[in-house]
Parts: C-alpha cells; structure tokens; sequence
C-alpha cells in the first residue's frame, strides 16, 4: 500500500538515517546503494535497443 | 475585545496536517479528528505508553469531548473530537533558551522512543510540538501519534533537525544565538543555511559530518527521488526498527552532549553589581508583594526584564503563572536551569528583547501569534526596566506607558519603578546620550502620563531616594 504523510519527510534525509545508524545501518546503505546500481546496469541494455 | 464563550476559534498555527485540527471555544482547547486520526487515537489510549506519559505529565491532559462541539471543514463532522489541558501561555522555540531547547528536544525523543516500544512513531519532529509548564517541556501535538511501519526511518527526522538540532549546534559548537534563526524562518535552518558555517575543522564537531553535511549532500543527491520510492528501497534494504531505534539513541546521545558555552554577560552578575541598599531592596520586595496581591488573584503575571527572576519568584507566590521575560539569552538560560531543579511548574522564563517582541510569524503572519496578541496579563511587572527603555532605546515615555497598558488585561494593574534621571543607573544610560535629549524623562512627567491611562493605587519612593514605585489599575 502506497503511504504517503502529511509531512515530506525528504528522500535523503530517510537515507541518512540508515548511514548514521552504525554497522548495521552502513550495511543497508551499501545494500540500498549497490541494488541501485544493479537496477541501473541492467536497464541500460533496453535503454539502447 | 470580548469573545463569546461558545465562539469557535480554529488555531491558526493549526492546518499543516489536514487529518486534525485544534479550535478554542472560550477557554477550551479542542481537537477534531478525521476517521483515521481517529482510529490512531483509540489504539493510543490502549497502548501503555501513552497514558504513562501523560500521568507523569510528559505530554499534555487529553480526553474524548462530544464530537459536536467543533465545526468540519468539509461539513461532515469529525469522527472524534479531543479535549486538552491548557497550556497557560503558548510560547514559541526562538523565545527559548538553549536549555530550553535542548531539553525540550530530550522529551521529544524520550517520547519517540517510548512509542517505538508499542509499535507507534511522531509523524513528524517539530520543535513547535512542545511547549511549558512552567520550567517542565509537555508535548502537545497528540495528533502527531501513530502507528509505525515497519522497514521505515523516522519521517520527522529532516523537520527535527531543521528546527532543534541545527540550532542547538549553531549554539554549542559556534557560541551563536539560535534565536534569531529560528524567529525567521517558521520551517527551521536548512542544511545549506548551515554548512558553509561549519567548515574546515568545524567539521569534527560531534555530529556535524553526519547531521549536517552528510545529510545535505543526500538530499541533493536524492532531490529527485521520491520518498515512497525511497521507503520501498530502503525495506527491501533491510531497514528494521532496531536500527530505528539506534538512529534515535544516536540523536539523543548527541542532543545530551551538546552544551552552551555561555559568554561573559553583562546582566548575568546584575544582582551583585546592581547598586541596590538593602533598605531599598526590603521596601521594593515588600511593594511588589502587596501590589501582586492587591486585586484578585492574578492569573497571569508578565515579569518585563525579569533578570535573575527574582521579582518573578515573589509573584508566583500571589498568581496563577508568571511569564519572565528577559532579552539576554545567558541570562535566561541561568534561569531556566534554577527553575527546572527546583521542578517549577508555574514561572516560564523567555527571551524576548522587549524593544523588538517576536512578531507574528509563518502563514499570513498568524500562524506563530506575536507576543503583544499573547500578552494580556492581569498584573505587569516593569521593574527597573523602563529607563532602559526610555533612555537605551529612545523609545518615547508616552509610547512606553501605552505599551504597558497593552499588555495589561482589563482591569488589570501595572506595577512600575521610575529610575528618576539623577540615579547612578539612569545617570549612567543619560551619559552615552547627547545632554537634553530626554527632557520629558522626569519623574513627575511620568507620573502624569501614568495618571492619564489609569488610577494609581499605590506609591513608594524607595529610600535611597531616587526611584519610585507606582501600583497603576489601568483604564481605572
Ligand atoms: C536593572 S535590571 C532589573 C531586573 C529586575 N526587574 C529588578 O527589578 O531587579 C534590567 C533588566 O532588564 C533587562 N532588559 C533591559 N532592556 C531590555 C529589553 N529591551 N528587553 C528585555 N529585557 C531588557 C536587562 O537585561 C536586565 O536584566
């Protein structure tokens, strides 16, 4: 279900709230970084066709 | 002006989030709720945090009240309507001190925190969510409760640092007032106010690398990514409400360790260099006390240069609520701390230089009220302090007698010392002025103007002879 509040919370500022939360927060950074960039090498093959 | 007692008023600090809004009906203070808002609000009262925060005063007296009693916007009724304890003088985060703030700040988490226990969150992290009792922070904005999604950061986060942790650092870590920071923007300091302040070595200043640069170079960086997607990235992450709650420990353990340094101040060694005999200070205490106690029992007290609070403590024991109002921000802060371990309840001490209150601020002007639109005080204290006005401020003796009549409810009184031109304080101020400038600065002038805007009740000249004190029913 698509939640939106009231407030906008900003994208980068729900972002570094993993960044600041210690190990296991750098470790869904990274993991939130590296899909990203997955995401992005495999779109590009569709993108040139 | 009078208020009908049954006129609904709907707050005008109120509107941001359209699923609550807060009305005043005479002295009531009021919340209706939208179906939602509402929902929230019964699993609220059956959590077990909530109701511990409010027996322990934390967070401000709630209650169902008959969903009649406010108007909808859309016409069809609220869902529920709430009935909350009244906040004696509403006050806003640039009127605190940085104690005031930090702790503030320390509940807001505390609560946070207690509601992530049970499942619940803030939507939002405004330091405008709290306001005072006294020298205890209460938080108020009960519509900000609800339950939390799992896999979500806190989305008050931005709001939070935007108006509590950004002026707490510009404070603690550059010896900077916040105060006027905030007074100018309603939305708090953005991150690219901030970081070019913070450079250089200022960067390893506790949290500055993260809060503050880290996080302003993210909201670039994500500028064009929407939240949703970004929550849907962030879950699938592995984003839990373990590393929530140790984010929010981050916060708060940091908000612990930031301190003032406080700079010399000139005011903050008044009592001891303040040239009062003893004699004088006996006769003046014992003025103020019968003055206070004279009429009925005040409910509101206003202390105008209130200093060391002395005069505010001597009220507080004849009132309801004394509000201390002083410009200078040490000064304040000392206050704040004696009061808060003392666990008083019922004297707010506030910064506000009373030759420039704070103005109405945000939407349309309304949406933070001014001081004068909050200011009507059944008795006002202006001790000491007119000369100040008068001579250090060239503000005109006229103006400054209808000023205080302004700030004075119907029948209420103003208790006023005159520092007559010959005392070494008022010498002192006339001296950085051009000779003949103040010839109206006389104390039987002010005796008239005083005359001519009400009824004096009282009178003493101190012994030294060279101040006097006036008890004034206003439009009397
Ligand atoms: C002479 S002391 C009087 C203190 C106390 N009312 C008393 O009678 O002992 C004046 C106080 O007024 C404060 N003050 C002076 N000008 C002010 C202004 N424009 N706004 C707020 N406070 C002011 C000073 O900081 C100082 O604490």
């Amino acid at each position: 279900m698509e939640h939106l509040a009231y407030l906008d919370a900003g994208s980068g500022s729900l972002i570094v709230q993993a960044v600041v939360g210690g190990v296991a927060g750098a470790a869904v950074a990274a993991k939130l970084y590296w899909r990203r960039l997955v995401d992005r090498f495999r779109r590009q093959p569709t993108d040139q066709r | 002006m009078a208020i009908s007692p049954t006129e609904v008023r709907p707050e005008p600090a109120s509107f941001r989030d359209p699923a609550n809004r807060v009305f005043h009906v005479g002295d009531e203070v009021l919340r209706g709720l939208d179906p939602q808002a509402a929902a929230h609000w019964r699993a609220l009262t059956g959590s077990t945090f909530f109701p511990a925060l409010v027996a322990a005063r934390k967070v401000c007296a709630t209650e169902d009240a008959p969903p009649t009693l406010v108007p909808a916007a859309t016409g069809t009724p609220w869902a529920a309507v709430l009935r909350h304890e009244r906040i004696p003088f509403v006050s806003h985060p640039y009127e605190w001190s940085f104690s005031m703030l930090r702790d503030a700040a320390l509940l807001h988490l505390e609560i946070l925190t207690a509601a992530l226990g049970e499942g619940f969150t803030t939507k939002d992290g405004s330091a405008y969510n709290l306001q005072w009792r006294g020298a205890q922070p209460v938080f108020i904005d009960i519509g900000s409760f609800e339950p939390m999604r799992d896999g979500e950061p806190w989305a008050g986060y931005r709001q939070f640092c935007q108006t509590v942790l950004y002026p707490l650092m510009l404070t603690a870590h550059l010896g900077v007032d916040f105060q006027p920071w905030l007074r100018a923007r309603v939305d708090g300091i953005e991150a690219d106010e901030l970081r070019p302040l913070f450079n250089g070595a200022r960067r390893l200043r506790p949290g500055v690398l993260t809060h503050l640069h880290l996080h302003g170079a993210m909201q670039h960086r994500n500028a064009a990514a929407s939240t949703t997607e970004v929550r849907d990235q962030l879950r699938a992450a592995g984003f839990s409400r373990e590393l929530l709650l140790a984010t929010v420990r981050g916060i708060e353990k940091l908000v612990g360790k930031l301190d003032r340094r406080p700079p010399e101040s000139h005011w903050s060694d008044y009592q001891r260099t303040c040239g009062y005999s003893a004699r004088d200070r006996v006769a003046k205490e014992q003025f103020v006390a019968v003055a206070v106690a004279a009429g009925t029992r005040p409910r509101l007290v206003l202390d105008l240069g209130a200093n060391d609070g002395r005069y505010s403590r001597l009220a507080a024991g004849h009132a309801d609520y004394v509000v201390a109002v002083e410009q200078d921000p040490t000064v304040v802060d000392e206050l704040y701390r004696q009061l808060r371990s003392e666990g008083q309840r019922r004297i707010l001490p506030l910064v506000l230089d009373l030759a420039d209150p704070s103005p109405g601020g945000g939407w349309r002007g309304v949406e933070r009220a001014g001081f004068a639109e909050r200011a009507s005080a059944d008795v006002v204290l202006a001790l000491a302090v007119v000369h100040h006005l008068a001579i250090g401020r060239n503000v005109p003796l006229p103006e400054v007698i209808d000023w205080l009549a302004g700030l004075t409810a119907p029948g209420g009184a103003v208790v006023v010392e005159f520092v007559h031109p010959e005392d070494p304080m008022a010498t002192r101020l006339l001296a950085n002025k051009p000779a003949g400038l103040f010839p109206d600065y006389r104390r039987d002038a002010f005796e008239t103007l005083l005359a001519a805007r009400g009824r004096i009740t009282d009178r003493l000249e101190l012994p030294s002879g060279t101040r006097t004190l006036y008890r004034t029913v206003m439009g009397g």
